[in-house]
């Protein structure tokens, strides 16, 4: 029980990193970045083989974020001066293109068997936890500040009518990048740490079915606020962990089909009746 | 490295994966093209499609006759369904097309943990060995299935191809898609065109979804690797346009197929996404699409 709810305070930590980081993009710019997990995923890739190789965790932890970062910088640049859906098309193919590199480049990743072994950062779980908390927390400083600074008022701005903010002389291609830039940062940060918790990566972290978790957590939480963000993250994990303690006696596999198909229905009935979600500032 | 004496097995076997792709392919695009938004949940039909034909056929001991047309009025079903409870309030609320793409890859995912609450997450075998002959030419071999498999696209794609061009259905479906408004005014009901539409992707999933489950395991995730693919084939060929759609997996089906040549077998699908990138990076209007404009 103790040892459990360590692990739900440390995905929470892990998970409020990925979407203040994916809501900066999605919900304070208007980049709809269907990819962000791949981003995670390079991340975490990055620190498993960077650490297996005998590299020191902070030099790791922070090279994940700048690998992560530099993909998205280079995609984002390609990618977000078109318009209309092309952006969410290329993001959503770069997250299956991460599948299948991830399982099909074995020298480097061993496809699907997964790197394992990805040694620890605090050998004990409850330091690594506030580890995680320390580290989430200088996140989420940070995003808040930058939302709340010059630089956030010009991406909320470009979300909101870009032409108006491009009038008004702001290089909106630069500033659309930078947003992703980023965001993708914090995404490979998480990335990391994620890695050196679980100690395994393997392809499933490119899953469909992660991706739509953290869309739940910004979703529900509500787009363009940052304490939405960590609402959604607590909301999604506390209605999980509840599920957990419920259905003892039900098998894990149903349980964990159950949880999916609730918190699905869940999502489904905020996009339909609340689009804002808890404290959303805009609509999804 | 393979020699090139297989090649017209490999074109052969490229076709009938192709074939099946273009089923997935064309299903995403028709609601593409006539309501604008990915319709990622077409991988949910298919699964289902796949799902009911085992059950009726397997669990049930239908023919398959009547478990075919079983398996399409369900997912028929399961389609409209879909579209009255999420999409049409959608629609109602004026969602963006980012959001219905949620929406359809929420209920993708919803559809997997469904089956697997339903069926276990143990993979079936549809058995219709009784029919599985198998015909050697010489060059190529194959089996009744997959003989079944090109005629049922075949006649598929002839029919959507009547359907969009000779009827009044095909006549709304684009001026719909060309601009709801004038549709409208000259009295189109949108709703209406819009359940035949998705009447008409639920055909070609359900259809997509059996033949599919022919040529391989059923698992309950099955729907979410099909509908990618179904998704890079609709890109390649050109996003909004259904002929384009039915040559990307065509293309992609050829290209994974015969690019066993070159490359191992395990990197089949990293020919598909590798001719993603491709063309997201160099022609994201793909084979037939209208460009996409700048900034």
């Amino acid at each position: 029980m103790y040892e459990y709810l360590i692990a739900v305070f440390a995905y929470i930590f892990i998970y409020i990193i990925i979407v203040v980081s994916l809501n900066l993009a999605f919900g304070f710019t208007g980049l709809v970045n269907l990819g962000h997990m791949a981003f995670f995923g390079v991340g975490a890739y990055t620190s498993a083989l960077l650490t297996l190789h005998g590299t020191p965790w902070y030099i790791a932890l922070p090279a994940s974020g700048l690998v992560a970062c530099t993909f998205g910088a280079l995609i984002a640049a390609v990618t977000v001066r078109l318009k209309g859906d092309y952006f969410q098309i290329v993001t959503l193919g770069l997250a299956f293109i991460a599948i299948a590199v991830s399982r099909n480049w074995v020298s480097l990743t061993r496809g699907a068997l997964g790197l394992p072994g990805v040694p620890d950062i605090i050998k004990n779980n409850f330091y690594y936890m506030l580890f995680l908390f320390a580290v989430a927390f200088l996140s989420v400083i940070f995003i808040y500040w930058l939302t709340n600074s010059e630089i956030g008022k010009i991406f909320q701005a470009i979300r909101d009518d870009e032409t108006a903010a491009a009038i008004l002389g702001k290089n909106t291609y630069f500033y659309k990048v930078l947003s992703i830039t980023i965001s993708t940062f914090f995404a490979g940060i998480a990335g990391s740490l994620f890695a050196h918790y679980i100690n395994l990566i393997d392809p499933t972290i490119f899953d469909l079915e992660f991706f739509v978790i953290i869309l739940a957590m910004l979703i529900v939480g509500g787009l363009a606020s940052i304490s939405g963000s960590i609402s959604g993250v607590f909301f999604v994990s506390i209605f999980t962990t509840a599920m957990h303690f419920a259905f003892t006696s039900i098998s894990p596999e149903l349980i964990g089909a159950m949880r999916q198909m609730l918190l699905m229905l869940i999502l489904l009935l905020i996009l339909i009746f609340r689009p804002r979600g808890i404290l959303g500032k805009v609509d999804v | 490295m393979p020699s090139i004496d297989i090649l017209p097995q490999l074109i052969v076997n490229g076709l009938i994966a192709g074939s099946i792709y273009a089923l997935a392919a064309s299903g995403f695009a028709i609601v593409y093209y006539v309501m604008k938004f990915q319709y990622f949940s077409h991988g949910a039909i298919m699964s289902i499609g796949a799902y009911l034909f085992f059950a009726f056929l397997n669990l049930m001991g239908l023919n398959y006759i009547a478990a075919g047309l079983l398996t399409i009025a369900g997912c028929i079903i399961a389609t409209l369904l879909s579209n009255w409870f999420i999409y049409m309030p959608l629609r109602k609320r004026r969602a963006t097309p980012t959001v219905t793409l949620i929406a359809s890859i929420v209920l993708l995912i919803l559809t997997s943990s469904l089956i697997l609450a339903f069926f276990g997450s143990s993979t079936k075998t549809i058995s219709l060995t009784k029919y599985n002959k198998t015909f050697d030419f010489g060059i190529f071999t194959i089996t009744a299935i997959q003989i079944s498999i090109l005629i049922f696209a075949i006649l598929l794609f002839l029919f959507l191809w009547f359907v969009f061009k000779k009827t009044k259905l095909g006549k709304s479906m684009r001026a719909l898609a060309d601009n709801k408004d004038v549709a409208q005014i000259v009295g189109i009901n949108p709703e209406k065109i819009y359940n035949y539409t998705f009447v008409i992707a639920a055909v070609f999933g359900a259809v997509g979804g059996m033949l599919l489950g022919l040529e391989q395991n059923l698992y309950p995730r099955m729907g979410i690797p099909i509908i990618i693919k179904g998704f890079i084939s609709s890109v390649v060929g050109g996003l909004g346009s259904v002929p384009g759609s039915i040559i990307g997996g065509l293309f992609i089906g050829l290209a994974e197929n015969v690019g066993v040549l070159f490359l191992p077998t395990g990197y089949k699908d990293v020919i598909s996404f590798s001719v993603l990138l491709l063309f997201l990076l160099f022609r994201p209007q793909g084979i037939l699409g209208v460009k996409m404009r700048n900034v």
